[in-house]
């Protein structure tokens, strides 16, 4: 696939915060309507990396597009486009959850019409009828992740960029926002950049993954490739492999 | 953006500080006939020498404008606007928000001018309410000069408003900064009447914002439209220049 067809192109990324090098020339290529995983641990440029595609963040070196749009120069493009989970985030505690998904749409510009019925569907679809008019101040964590989920798909983006979306929720919780993260990829086409450290989950739900390792790509291929090249019969394996790899 | 400012408007009008300083206004409402009902000689006295009228209703719009109006407004839009984009950046909300296709600075003019607008609000809702309360209440009372004088230190308050997010901002933290806030909004307040008392001081105080909005105890007995009206232009350029400015300095946050 050329590199215009791409939903997302990274190329030779830098971040750097002062003495610390966040992110070091980076580069891969996400493929539209792909789920892609991004793994490494802690610290590891994930987040950075998220941040500077969405433009919340300035790199010191290289470029990045999403879906065409260049992510310094057209930031507010890209945002159009693109939902955002980040991997820490809290919820307006004095907005009910139909409330804040409105007033998501509105930043987006979305007419009052079609924001009530995009609010009401994703609502539904995420089981959160009945506590669609309670404050936010009360809700657990796996109904707050729902709710993170919704309001980054009110736009319908065409690109989600998920930062552990899976830290802090249950096995059903998880079981269940894999299988809505499966379902937007394959029934409508959404890029899903699937940040996570949680290996199992990656492998669930990705074919193709970049791995980064102190803020360098020590791998971006296909799960299966991946692990055939490196011997590996697990993700925690080859995560390892490719670790000790790196080291030495 | 006018469909956001409504819903930030709605949301903001729902939160618990919201009803505090309602609950605060309507008090300081239902208190002041109570403590006019018999206010010292000397005070009647000093209020007559400054303003050069012995009027009852000059001895209550001091007592309203300069006691309990301004106090308002050097605290009140301090707790409105304490939460303009730093309370989200500090809980995390921000995290979600920074992510939409609006800039910070656009959505600081969006909070602020909602802010803004709750402040209106609490305040018309209190001079209505007196204006409903006070005639046979309290000695003299005119409803007509009262809500025009009001009318222009309305102005004022959501001037206060507006600097008090801007102030917060640029301190960067909101503890530091509400408290930095309600000290300049402090100074503003303490100085706003001291030309009336200072005859000669008084075109230096005119450089004031609150003195603005207290132009019209100049001439209670002939408040017009062209003494209003050139302090309500000046007040609300220097919100603009204020929102402006916030805008300008709220681009260092970092979601």
């Amino acid at each position: 696939m050329s590199a215009s067809a791409m939903a997302i192109t990274v190329e030779g990324l830098g971040k750097r915060f002062g003495a610390v090098q966040a992110v070091d020339d980076v580069s891969f290529a996400v493929e539209p309507g792909e789920i892609f995983g991004f793994m490494g641990h802690n610290g590891a440029g994930k987040t950075t990396t998220l941040r500077i595609l969405l433009g919340l963040t300035q790199p010191t070196r290289g470029r990045a597009t999403v879906l065409g749009h260049d992510v310094v120069r057209a930031t507010l493009d890209v945002r159009r486009v693109s939902g955002y989970l980040p991997a820490s985030y809290a919820l307006p505690p004095d907005m009910t959850a139909r409330e804040f998904l409105l007033y998501v749409a509105a930043m987006f510009a979305i007419p009052p019409a079609q924001a009530r019925a995009r609010s009401e569907a994703l609502l539904r679809r995420f089981g959160l009828e009945g506590a669609a008019d309670r404050k936010l101040r009360g809700f657990s964590t796996g109904m707050t992740q729902k709710v993170g989920l919704a309001q980054a798909l009110i736009n319908e983006p065409r690109v989600l960029f998920l930062d552990e979306p899976t830290s802090g929720l249950d096995p059903l919780g998880r079981h269940e926002l894999l299988e809505h993260l499966r379902a937007l990829s394959q029934q409508q086409g959404v890029t899903v950049v699937f940040s996570s450290h949680i290996l199992s989950d990656v492998e669930t739900l990705c074919r193709r993954v970049a791995a980064l390792h102190h803020a360098r790509l020590i791998a971006c291929g296909e799960i299966a490739a991946l692990k055939r090249e490196h011997g590996a019969a697990t993700m925690d394996e080859l995560y390892l492999e490719l670790v000790r790899r790196q080291a030495s | 953006m006018t469909r956001l400012l409504w819903l930030d408007y709605l949301a903001s009008l729902r939160e618990r500080k919201t009803y505090v300083a309602a609950a605060m206004l309507a008090y300081a409402v239902l208190a002041i006939p109570l403590l006019l009902a018999d206010p010292p000689p000397h005070v009647r006295e000093a209020i007559a020498a400054w303003f050069d009228d012995g009027d009852p209703f000059a001895v209550f719009m001091f007592v309203w404008i300069d006691l309990v109006m301004n106090k308002v407004v050097a605290f009140i839009p301090v707790i409105l606007a304490s939460g303009v984009v730093l309370r989200e950046r500090d809980t995390g909300v921000l995290a979600l928000l920074a992510a939409k296709p609006l800039t910070l600075p656009r959505y600081f003019v969006v909070r602020t001018i909602s802010a803004c607008a709750v402040m209106l609000t609490l305040y018309a809702a209190t001079q209505l309410l007196a204006a409903a309360w006070y005639p046979g209440r309290v000695a003299g009372f005119r409803p007509g000069a009262f809500l025009a004088a009001m009318s222009l230190h309305a102005f004022a308050a959501v001037f206060a408003t507006a600097f008090a997010a801007t102030v917060i901002v640029a301190v960067g933290r909101r503890g530091a900064g509400t408290l930095v806030a309600l000290m300049l909004l402090g100074v503003m307040v303490g100085l706003a009447l001291v030309g009336f008392y200072q005859p000669e001081w008084y075109a230096r105080t005119l450089a004031n914002p609150l003195t603005l909005g207290a132009l019209a105890m100049r001439d209670l007995e002939h408040v017009r439209a062209s003494l209003l009206l050139p302090p309500m232009l000046a007040l609300t350029g220097l919100t603009a220049v204020t929102i402006a400015v916030g805008a300008w300095v709220v681009r260092k946050v970092e979601a």
